[in-house]
C-alpha cells in the first residue's frame, strides 16, 4: 500500500510546534494542533471548550502572526484544526503522521507516548522533534509496533526558513518508515536531511552548542569583548551576520543554556566537557532573567537615550551593559574585501593581529571537535557539514573550512601548538588524502573514514547542481556576470553570478547572444542560480552604477538606447522560439522580478521575496516590469473584465509598484498578481533548477508555441483622475514626499497606456516607449539621481 | 404664498457601515421601512393621496441606483399616480428632497408629497464604486475631489481647533447619544426588519431580525479618544473618534400644504420655514454651516443664532468635530451651556450627533429632520435649526416653526 499523510498532528504548540504545523498545512496536510488543558481554569470554565482550549488557541494565534511570518499564506491556517489533549486525544487515532513538539522533560513525554501508543493507528508514524533527549529513553516499554514507527524528526527555529530536518532513527525503526520521512521531508516540506544518531543534542546542536560553548571559553581567556567576538566570527568567516552572541540574544538563553547543560549531563566522556560548562556571568545573566530578545536585553540591549536608539553590550568581568564604538581589526577588514569564503578565511588566518591569533584558536577547536564526533555522532564529514549551514546558516560546515584553510598546513600548525589532532584525521593525511572533499568529472565526493577511501555525495536525482555541469566543462558561454550552461537533455540553464545577481549592462548584452545560441543548439532555457544564503537572492535587482554614470554625465539619449536594448532583451526572452521557465527564490526584486516576469513560466521556491520596487531607488521598472505586471492583472481573465473593471485591477497592479510591495512568499505572490495560475511553486529549493528544466522539458514535449503578440487593453486617462486626485489627499495628509508623488504619477502614466480613453487597445511598443520616456525623465532629475546613490551606497531608500 | 407643513417625520436607526446591524439589509428595504413607518403613523392620510416622493442619496447607484424614488413608491404599494424622483446634493441630500416637496407644495403646485433620504454605505461605497475623477480637472484643481477627512484637517489647522477640543466635543455627543438612548428619546425611529448571513455546518443561512436602536452609541472615554491615531494625516488631529461614523439608513418626512392638512384633518408637527444653500471653498467645506445658518436667518428675518437660542434648537450635522466646533464659533453658540452634554440648557445635538449616531450621506438631511420633529415637540420650542456641510464646498441650513 502506499503511505501517505493525509492528516496529521502537532501536539505541542509553541513557536516550534506552530511552525511545523504552519509547513505541513503548506503541503497539503490537514494538521491537528494539540495542547495541554490550562491549569489554572476557573470553575465555570472546567466546561468550556473555549477556555480548555485557551493555549493551542493562543499558540496557533501566536504562529499566524509570527515575524517572520511561519505561514506560506495566512490560508493555510484553514487546514489546522485545533484541540487539547484530554477531550481531543482519540482524535490521533485518525493521523498519519503524530509529531511531538511538547516541553524537554523525558516523563511527560514517556507520558505521552504511552498514552499515543493506545490510541494510534498501527502504521501510523510517530515523531519527537526533541531537540536532546536520547529516543531510546523515550520509548522504552512501549509496544514493538510503537517502536518500529518511531523516529526523531528535528526541525530548526523557524521552521519554515531553517533547511535542516535531522532524522535520527530509533533501534527499531523500520526502514520503510526512515526512507518514507526523508523522501516526505525533502519533497513536500522542502527540507534538507541530515541523517543523525541517537546521541545528545543530535548532530547540529551538538557541534554548534560547542561552537559557542568554545568561543566564549576562549573569549574569556583572551580578554576579548564580545562585539570584537562577533565582529570576527560574523560575514567575514561566512558566518550569519549576527554571528555568536546576537544570534544568541534571537534564539533566546535560555534556549541555548539548556542545550549546553544537557550537553554537559549527557556527555560524561566528551573530551571537551568543560566547554559546555556555563560560565560565571552568563549564569548570573540566566538569574537576573536577561534571556535575549524575548526580554529586550541579552549580550546586547537597546537603549533610548535622548530620542536616540543606543545599542550597549554586557561586559562579562562587571555584568554591567556599556556601550560600544565599531570594531576594527586589520585582518577582518582585509577579508571583508575578499569575494569568496575561502579567500576571506586565509586573509583572516594569515593576520597576526588579535583578531586573527583569536579566529584561529576558535577554528582549530571546532575542526578538532568535529572531526573527534565521528562516528559517534555522524558517520560522515556531509552530514555534519550539512547540519551547520541548514541548521546554523553557515556557509560552510567545519569540514569545508578545514578544506578551505588547508588540511595538511593546519594540522601541522596544531601539531605545532601541542593541539591534539585526531586520528581519523591524521590516518587521511597519511592516506595522502589531504581534503574533506574533491570534485572530480562534475562529481563531488568526500573522504570516508569508514573506508579511508573518498565516496560520493549523494544528493538526490532532482537537485541539479549548476557548480556540477560547470565543473565538466558544460559552459557554452560565459561573462564575468553571468554564463549560459548546458544542464542536459538540450535544456540550458541562463546563470547570473554578479553580485547580488543584480542585473547589469554586461547580462543585458549577454542575454540576446545566450537566447541565439539556445535557439539554435537547444529546446529552451531555465533562469536561474543557486548563490547561497538566506533567503538568498535570485537577483536583487539592477546594477544602478552604469546609469547613474550616465546621467552625471547628461548621456541621457545614452540611457535611452540602453533601455531600448533592455526590451529588446526582455521582450526577446518572451517571444524566442523556445520555452524559458524561470526559478526564482529568494530575493527577486526590480530586474529580477522582470526577469521573471517575462519568462513563459515561473518555477518558485515557496520562500519568495519578489517585488518591483524601483521607486525606492527613485526610478520607474525599466524592463518591461509594469508592463508585463499589468499584463498579468487585465489578461487572467480577458473576456471578463469589463471596462468598469478596470479600476479594480489597475489600483491593484499600481499600488504594487508604487509602494514597492515585496511579497513574503510565493504563495503571496501569486496572489498580488505577480505569479500567474501556471506558475508552479516548489518547496525545497535544491530542487528548483531541475524542476525548472522538467517544466522546459514538458512544454518542449506538448508542442511549445511562443505566445502570440498582442495588443493590451489599459485602464487610459481614467487612471490619472483616479491617481492625481489621491495624490492630492495623500500629500495633504503628509503620506509622500515630492518626489515620490512625481514617481508614482510617472508610474501610473506607464501601466495606465497614457492619454487614452478607458479599455483602449495599445501595443507593447506603446507602453514600452512610456516606459522608456518616464525612466529617461527620473534620471534627468537631481532628486532621482541623489535616491539612486543613497541606495547604492546604503541598500536604503532616500525618501525625497 | 402657500404653507408648506411638516406632517410626519420618521427614520430607520442608523446603524455602522460594514460590521453594522444593517450591512447587509438592501437599501431599498431601508427606505421601505421607513416610507411604510411613514404612512402608519400619517392616520389619515393614505398612498394614493400621496402624489410624489422625492428621495435624496448621495451615491444614488447600482442598489440604490436608477430612480430610487419610483422604485420605492411601486415596491411599497403606492399606486401609479404617485410619482419618484432621485436629488443629489451630497450630505444635504436628504434636505434638499424635503425642502424641495416643501416649496412645490408652498408653490401651489403640489398638496402631498414625501420627501426623505436613503444611504446604505455598507453596500454603496463613499465614492460610489466607479470613482472616475476628469483627468484634467483631476491635475488643474484636485481639491474639487479632495477627500473629506483631508477638509477637516484643513479646518483644525486653519482656525486652530486643536485635537483636545475635537476629542472633548466628540466625548460630549457620545455621552448626550447615551443618555438620549438609555431614556428613549429617539421616539421618531422606525424598527427595520433586518438580514443577516451566517454560515452553519458549512451552509450560509439568511436570518432576520428586528433592529430598532442606533448602533454606533458607545461608551466612550476621552483617555480611549486620546489614544486613536490620526486618520487622514500624518500629523493630523482628525481621528475615527471624533469624525461622522460611517452609516446605514433612511429617513422621510410627509409635507402638506394648508389646505391638504384641513382636507384630511391631520395634525402637523411644524411649518417648513425656509431653505438656503450657501458655498464656500471645497478644502475647507466643514465650514459651510457658518455661512449657510446666518444666510437662513436672514432670509426668515430672524437675526441672529443668539438671538433665538432661547426659543429654538439646532441639529448642526457633525461630519467632523473640527467643523462643527468652527460652525459653532461662527454662529456664537460654541458655549457649553449650548452644547454640552452636562448642560440642561443644551440647544445644539441635544440628543447627539453624528459622531455618536452616525451619518448616513445622503440620508441625513431627512434624518436629521425627523430627530429635529421629534425634540421641537417634546420641548414645545418655537424654531428649529438644521444645517450641515456639504462635500466640494457649501452649507446648506432650513428653519421649521414648531405648529401650535
Amino acid at each position: 500500500m502506499v503511505r501517505r499523510i493525509n492528516k496529521a498532528a502537532v501536539i505541542g504548540s509553541g513557536i516550534m510546534g506552530g511552525g511545523i504545523a504552519a509547513l505541513l498545512a503548506a503541503a497539503g496536510v490537514e494538521m491537528l494542533l494539540l495542547d495541554i488543558v490550562p491549569f489554572d481554569l476557573k470553575d465555570e470554565e472546567k466546561q468550556d471548550k473555549k477556555a480548555r482550549n485557551r493555549i493551542v488557541t493562543m499558540g496557533l494565534e501566536g504562529a499566524i502572526k509570527a515575524k517572520p511570518p511561519l505561514f506560506y499564506s495566512k490560508d493555510d491556517a484553514m487546514r489546522i484544526s485545533t484541540g487539547n489533549l484530554e477531550d481531543d486525544f482519540d482524535k490521533l487515532a485518525e493521523c498519519d503522521w503524530i509529531i511531538e513538539v511538547v516541553v524537554e522533560n523525558l516523563k511527560i513525554k514517556q507520558q505521552l507516548f504511552a498514552r499515543i501508543d493506545k490510541v494510534r493507528k498501527p502504521d501510523a508514524i510517530i515523531s519527537s522533534n526533541t531537540s536532546g533527549i536520547p529516543l531510546k529513553a523515550m520509548s522504552e516499554g512501549l509496544s514493538a509496533g510503537f517502536k518500529e514507527h518511531f523516529l526523531g524528526t528535528h526541525f530548526f527555529n523557524p521552521v519554515r526558513y531553517m533547511h535542516l530536518l535531522e532524522i535520527i532513527p530509533g533501534e527499531a525503526t523500520k526502514k520503510e518508515v526512515l526512507d518514507f520521512v526523508a523522501e516526505f521531508g525533502e519533497n513536500r516540506l522542502g527540507k534538507g536531511i541530515v541523517w543523525a544518531k541517537d546521541t545528545p543534542n543530535f548532530i547540529g546542536n551538538r557541534i554548534g552548542i560547542h561552537g559557542i560553548g568554545a568561543t566564549m571559553k576562549a573569549m574569556l581567556e583572551d580578554g576579548l569583548t564580545i562585539p570584537e567576538v562577533d565582529a570576527i566570527f560574523g560575514a567575514p568567516l561566512g558566518r550569519p551576520k549576527t554571528a555568536i552572541f546576537a544570534t544568541s540574544d534571537l534564539v533566546g538563553l535560555d534556549t541555548m543554556t539548556h542545550v549546553m547543560k544537557n550537553t554537559y549531563d549527557l556527555c560524561a566522556d566528551d573530551e571537551e566537557r568543560d566547554v559546555f560548562k556555563l560560565p560565571d556571568f552568563l549564569q548570573a545573566m540566566i538569574d537576573k532573567k536577561l534571556l535575549g530578545n524575548k526580554t529586550k536585553a541579552g549580550f546586547y540591549k537597546k537603549e533610548i537615550i535622548d530620542w536616540k536608539k543606543i545599542k550597549k553590550v554586557i561586559n562579562p568581568a562587571t555584568g554591567e551593559y556599556e556601550t560600544f564604538d565599531k570594531v576594527s581589526f586589520p585582518c577582518i577588514d582585509a577579508a571583508k574585501k575578499a569575494k569568496t569564503l575561502p579567500e576571506k578565511l586565509k586573509v583572516v588566518l594569515a593576520g597576526d593581529d588579535k583578531a586573527a591569533k583569536f579566529a584561529w584558536k576558535v577554528l582549530a577547536a571546532s575542526f578538532i571537535y568535529a572531526a573527534n564526533r565521528i562516528p559517534e555522532i555522524s558517520d560522515t564529514v556531509v552530514e555534519i557539514d550539512n547540519a551547520m549551514k541548514w541548521g546554523y546558516n553557515f556557509e560552510f560546515g567545519p569540514f569545508e573550512s578545514w578544506d578551505a584553510v588547508g588540511v595538511k598546513e593546519s594540522v601541522e600548525k596544531m601539531a605545532k601548538e601541542g593541539l591534539k589532532v585526531p586520528e581519523n584525521v591524521k590516518k587521511m593525511l597519511a592516506k595522502g588524502a589531504t581534503s574533506f572533499y574533491k570534485v572530480e568529472k562534475g562529481q563531488k565526493s568526500f573522504y570516508d573514514f569508514a573506508s579511508e577511501s573518498y565516496k560520493p555525495v549523494k544528493t538526490s536525482p532532482k537537485a541539479l547542481v549548476i557548480a556540477n555541469f560547470k565543473a565538466e566543462n558544460k559552459v557554452a558561454l560565459s561573462t564575468p556576470s553571468c554564463s549560459l550552461v548546458d544542464i542536459g537533455d538540450g535544456v540550458y540553464c541562463l546563470e547570473f553570478h554578479s553580485k547580488m545577481n543584480a542585473i547589469n549592462k554586461d547580462m543585458v548584452d549577454f542575454m540576446a547572444k545566450a537566447g541565439e545560441y539556445v535557439s539554435q543548439n537547444g529546446v529552451g532555457m531555465v533562469i536561474g542560480n543557486q548563490a547561497g544564503g538566506m533567503p538568498g537572492a535570485f537577483s536583487a535587482g539592477g546594477d544602478l552604477a552604469f546609469m547613474l554614470g550616465l546621467a552625471k554625465a547628461g548621456k541621457f539619449d545614452e540611457i535611452d538606447s540602453f533601455i531600448k536594448t533592455v526590451h529588446e532583451g526582455i521582450m526577446g526572452v518572451r517571444y524566442a522560439n523556445f520555452p524559458a521557465v524561470a526559478a526564482p527564490y529568494g530575493l527577486t526584486l526590480g530586474g529580477g522580478c522582470e526577469m521573471c516576469l517575462t519568462a513563459d513560466r515561473i518555477v518558485a521556491h515557496a520562500d519568495l521575496f519578489m517585488g518591483l520596487v524601483e521607486i525606492g531607488a527613485g526610478l520607474v521598472p525599466g524592463g518591461c516590469g509594469m508592463i508585463n505586471l499589468w499584463r498579468n492583472f487585465i489578461m487572467s481573465k480577458p473576456d471578463a473584465a469589463k471596462v468598469t473593471d478596470y479600476g479594480g485591477f489597475f489600483l491593484n497592479a499600481f499600488m504594487a509598484v508604487a509602494q514597492a510591495k515585496v511579497s513574503n512568499s510565493a504563495a503571496m505572490a501569486r496572489k498580488s498578481g505577480f505569479l500567474k495560475d501556471s506558475d508552479r511553486i516548489v518547496m525545497n529549493r535544491d530542487n528548483l533548477i531541475g524542476e525548472a528544466k522538467k517544466e522546459v522539458l514538458k512544454m518542449v514535449d506538448d508542442g511549445y508555441a511562443p505566445p502570440l503578440k498582442t495588443k493590451i487593453p489599459v485602464f487610459g486617462r481614467e487612471a490619472h483622475g483616479m491617481v492625481w486626485a489621491e495624490m492630492n489627499n495623500m500629500k495633504g495628509g503628509g503620506y509622500i514626499t515630492p518626489h515620490m508623488e512625481f514617481i508614482a504619477k510617472k508610474i501610473c502614466v506607464c501601466m495606465s497606456g497614457g492619454d487614452v480613453p478607458c479599455g483602449t487597445l495599445v501595443s507593447e511598443e506603446h507602453l514600452m516607449k512610456l516606459e522608456r520616456e518616464a525612466f529617461v525623465d527620473l534620471w534627468k532629475t537631481e532628486n532621482t539621481q541623489k535616491m539612486a546613490e543613497n541606495i547604492m551606497a546604503t541598500g536604503k531608500p532616500l525618501f525625497l | 404664498m402657500r404653507e408648506a407643513y411638516i406632517v410626519q417625520s420618521v427614520r430607520t436607526p442608523g446603524c455602522r457601515r460594514g460590521r453594522g446591524a444593517l450591512a447587509y439589509t438592501r437599501p431599498e428595504d431601508l427606505l421601505k421601512t421607513a416610507i411604510l413607518g411613514l404612512m402608519e403613523r400619517a392616520k389619515g392620510v393614505e398612498k394614493k393621496d400621496v402624489e410624489d416622493i422625492l428621495i435624496g442619496c448621495a451615491f444614488p447607484e447600482a442598489e440604490q441606483g436608477l430612480n430610487i424614488g419610483r422604485i420605492i413608491a411601486q415596491m411599497t404599494g403606492f399606486p401609479d399616480e404617485t410619482c419618484g424622483a432621485t436629488v443629489n446634493r451630497f450630505c444635504a441630500s436628504g434636505l434638499e428632497a424635503i425642502s424641495l416637496q416643501a416649496m412645490r407644495i408652498m408653490g401651489g403646485m403640489c398638496d402631498v408629497a414625501i420627501g426623505g433620504g436613503l444611504e446604505s454605505m455598507s453596500i454603496v461605497p463613499m465614492g460610489g464604486n466607479l470613482p472616475r475623477p476628469h483627468p484634467e480637472l483631476a491635475k488643474t484643481y484636485p481639491d474639487a475631489y479632495i477627500s473629506m477627512g483631508m477638509t477637516a484637517e484643513n479646518v483644525a489647522n486653519r482656525y486652530k481647533i486643536t485635537r483636545e477640543m475635537q476629542d472633548t466635543f466628540a466625548f460630549g455627543s457620545q455621552a448626550k447619544a447615551a443618555e438620549a438612548q438609555k431614556n428613549g428619546k429617539y421616539k421618531e425611529i422606525v424598527p427595520v426588519e433586518a438580514v443577516r448571513f451566517k454560515e452553519k455546518n458549512g451552509i450560509t443561512v439568511k436570518e432576520t431580525f428586528i433592529q430598532d436602536f442606533d448602533d454606533g452609541v458607545r461608551p466612550t472615554t476621552m483617555e480611549g479618544l486620546a489614544k486613536l491615531r490620526p486618520a487622514f494625516a500624518a500629523m493630523g488631529s482628525v481621528t475615527a473618534g471624533n469624525s461622522s461614523q460611517t452609516t446605514d439608513g433612511a429617513a422621510c418626512s410627509l409635507i402638506m400644504s394648508g389646505e391638504a392638512v384641513k382636507k384630511f384633518g391631520v395634525k402637523p408637527i411644524a411649518k417648513f420655514k425656509a431653505y438656503v444653500v450657501a458655498g464656500c471653498r471645497s478644502d475647507e467645506m466643514g465650514v459651510g454651516p457658518a455661512y449657510a445658518i446666518p444666510k437662513l436667518l436672514k432670509v426668515a428675518g430672524l437675526g441672529t443664532a443668539l438671538d433665538i437660542a432661547g426659543n429654538a434648537i439646532f441639529e448642526i450635522n457633525e461630519a467632523f468635530a473640527s467643523q462643527a466646533i468652527y460652525s459653532l464659533q461662527q454662529i456664537g453658540l460654541f458655549d457649553e451651556k449650548y452644547y454640552s452634554h452636562e448642560s440642561d440648557q443644551r440647544i445644539v445635538n441635544v440628543n447627539g450627533g453624528a459622531i455618536a449616531l452616525g451619518h448616513p450621506l445622503g440620508c441625513t438631511g431627512a434624518k436629521l429632520c425627523a430627530q429635529l420633529m421629534n425634540e421641537m415637540q417634546v420641548r414645545g420650542v418655537k424654531y428649529g435649526v438644521e444645517s450641515m456641510c456639504i462635500g466640494g464646498g457649501m452649507g446648506a441650513a432650513a428653519l421649521f416653526e414648531l405648529c401650535d
